[in-house]
């Protein structure tokens, strides 16, 4: 009898035990980057490695692609290809793209830069600064902007499946 | 629902199967808010109401537009309003120091950046994006500093960087001393031509 009344209590105890645990994982994986979601993405001017000043404001009206990257990261790589390709095919549609390095040395970001072939604009962002204004812990992270300059969505790390999840929020963004 | 569950497991099979089970539709829930945008794009596969549904058809429409505009009009007054009143109280005028940056012509200098030091701290490092520079060259003027000094003897130091003649890397200053009054103090950059010796030129000057 006992036995039967504790039953229903256990598998209530589990339930919340359950829920509660599911939050707290949740809480824990979501960094501070994508704490920025809705919000208003931060103003930053850089150098590019062409030698040009680039403001993210002057973007505002077009959806804005900003991924953040270093050389040495493989994963990095691979985006960038992977944005490298969409550019020659969304840029007439309002999507720009933005490659911020936060390598020490220029020449390397350069080298890399031209290696991968890249065509659209990459900058450098020698003092960090950016990086802390985005709060970028994750290699790479990619920052979704839309045309009032709000952030919409923060895409960490990449695997070549996570390409396509991009681009159909991109895709949603253009239809907006 | 619940008996079947019983049939198909039993004791510590069960107790198991339950916390995966609502573990997965935790998740699952967790993953579906993630992606509110999708789930917040308009239907127009037929679902949509029609718009004469929603009060008073094309009238109410252009009326509910034109409150709109009134309220955009309002909201835009009196964030200027706010802006001003802002200025006013973190810069008063007896503290102002203002710096503008402007540009004469600018065919013998390519601005790229402009560092202002005063008495001995950075206070700005404005790098200038080609349309900036474009805006500059059509007689806009830039604020590139806006602070507060204490009244008594100042010193600005204004580094341009940029390229000059030939698309040569150019690095040039100019310094001025200045008196800090009891009104707003304005000062400004002024990049200029200088077209006897083909070379730029960095004037620092006082608003009066």
């Amino acid at each position: 009898m006992d036995r039967q009344h504790s039953r229903p209590l256990t598998r209530q105890l589990a339930i919340v035990m359950c829920a509660w645990l599911a939050t707290v994982a949740g809480t824990d994986s979501a960094s501070a980057a994508t704490g920025l979601v809705g919000a208003e993405a931060p103003d930053f001017v850089l150098k590019s490695v062409d030698g040009e000043n680039l403001r993210l404001s002057e973007y505002r009206g077009d959806i804005v692609l900003v991924s953040f990257w270093v050389t040495w990261c493989g994963d990095c790589r691979a985006q960038l290809t992977e944005l490298n390709d969409w550019h020659g095919t969304y840029e007439a549609a309002g999507l720009r793209l933005l490659a911020v390095a936060l390598d020490r040395e220029l020449s390397d970001v350069r080298n890399t830069a031209t290696l991968l072939g890249l065509e659209f604009p990459v900058t450098h962002d020698a003092g960090l600064e950016v990086r802390q204004r985005y709060s970028v812990n994750e290699m790479p992270t990619a920052v979704l902007i839309d045309r009032d300059g709000v952030v919409r969505e923060v895409f960490e790390g990449f695997r070549r499946a996570h390409g396509q999840a991009m681009l159909d929020r991109v895709r949603d963004l253009l239809r907006e | 629902m619940y008996e079947i569950f019983e049939l198909i497991f039993s004791g510590r099979q069960r107790r198991v199967a339950t916390i995966a089970v609502l573990l997965i539709v935790a998740l699952a829930g967790r993953a579906q808010a993630q992606t509110p945008a999708a789930a917040a794009v308009p239907d127009f596969d037929g679902d949509a109401q029609p718009v004469a549904a929603l009060g008073g058809g094309a009238e109410g429409f252009r009326s509910l537009d034109a409150d709109i505009q009134d309220m955009k009009q309002q909201l835009l007054e009196l964030n200027r309003d706010l802006f001003l009143l802002e200025e006013e109280l973190l810069f008063p005028a007896n503290t102002q120091v203002a710096v503008f940056v402007s540009m004469d012509v600018g065919d013998f200098f390519d601005l790229d950046s402009v560092q202002i030091t005063l008495d001995d701290k950075d206070v700005s490092n404005y790098l200038y994006t080609a349309r900036e520079v474009d805006a500059l060259i059509r007689g806009g003027v830039h604020q590139i500093f806006l602070g507060n000094l204490r009244a008594g003897e100042h010193e600005l130091v204004a580094i341009f960087t940029g390229a000059g003649p030939h698309e040569r890397d150019y690095r040039r200053g100019a310094t001025l001393t200045f008196e800090k009054g009891i009104g707003p103090k304005y000062i400004e950059l002024v990049i200029s031509d200088r077209q006897q010796a083909l070379q730029p030129e960095f004037i620092v000057r006082e608003w009066e």
